[in-house]
């Protein structure tokens, strides 16, 4: 990785931890995931239609909205009286990618601890032979 | 990528094997001389590592970078929620952020260790259910990434 690369991904990850932390908030609720999923599985919902199979009010449901709204994971839009849910799959990314980086920075470094590892049991097995030797 | 990567329900999991038998494997883990050493990122000059390895113990760790000819920082924190010895070791890790669980488990496989690093940071059905909807266009992008890039290590 250049230089400028490694910039622009550490950029990226502290610029972003504003909205990766309200997306990880946003998810770690499961009502709020069950929304999402069936909104995925259904496609655009009024709020109306996308309330009722959860047994729980419809202020109550609005405000789970507007946490996801907030973290940029749905868009609302009016259709004259009707407000429509869609999901914002872009809106995941942030998150995507910060798991992408943990994954990618644990490869390195297994990369170094394997070759540590493989040194560490040369000289072993060399001890090893020179004791023999001297037996 | 010589790890090998899942993503499914609330965790991302890597798994890699090692040719080394498994006290010698985890004995890396254990000390902050051996951690250094490994633990860190391309962009990395120097690491540094406190930590006081026992349940309810924390550790720091801080990198110095060099990015585009500038020196600058970054840290973590976590704490050891459990730790098994030569099997498991627990912790959850703070990047300011996002706090993550992180499970190490270390398993003999033939004459080697297999280690399976498990973070939980993200709920249930994210990337199985919501994320995986969209397409495969999102796992794609995760081994594009995977493929070129590295950063931060977090501990």
């Amino acid at each position: 990785m250049t230089g400028n690369r490694a910039a622009l991904t550490i950029n990226a990850m502290v610029n972003n931890s504003k909205k990766i932390t309200a997306i990880f908030a946003a998810l770690a609720d499961p009502t709020r995931r069950r929304i999402l999923v069936r909104l995925s599985n259904s496609g655009d919902r009024p709020v109306t239609a996308l309330a009722k199979p959860f047994r729980i009010s419809l202020p109550a449901i609005s405000r789970h909205l507007s946490v996801l709204e907030k973290a940029r994971l749905i868009q609302r839009r009016r259709e004259g009286r009707v407000h429509v849910i869609h999901v914002r799959a872009a809106g995941f990314k942030p998150a995507q990618d910060w798991l992408a980086q943990c994954a990618a920075a644990w490869d390195f470094s297994f990369d170094k601890l394997d070759q540590l590892l493989r040194n560490e049991q040369r000289k072993e097995d060399q001890d090893e032979v020179r004791a023999k030797h001297q037996r | 990528m010589k790890s090998e990567l899942s993503i499914s329900g609330n965790r991302l999991q890597i798994t890699r094997v090692f040719e080394a038998p498994r006290r010698l494997v985890f004995r890396w883990w254990t000390q902050a001389e051996q951690l250094q050493q490994w633990s860190s990122c391309e962009a990395a000059t120097k690491c540094e590592i406190a930590m006081d390895f026992r349940v309810g113990g924390s550790f720091t760790q801080k990198m110095h970078l060099l990015v585009n000819g500038e020196a600058c920082e970054f840290s973590m924190t976590g704490t050891y929620d459990e730790i098994i010895e030569p099997e498991r070791i627990v912790y959850h890790a703070n990047f300011g952020h996002v706090v993550t669980r992180v499970i190490v488990e270390f398993y003999d496989e033939g004459k080697g260790t297999k280690v399976v690093l498990t973070h939980q940071g993200c709920p249930d059905e994210f990337f199985s259910k919501t994320v995986s909807q969209g397409s495969m266009e999102s796992l794609d992008r995760l081994e594009a990434l995977l493929a070129s890039q590295a950063v931060a290590a977090p501990l």
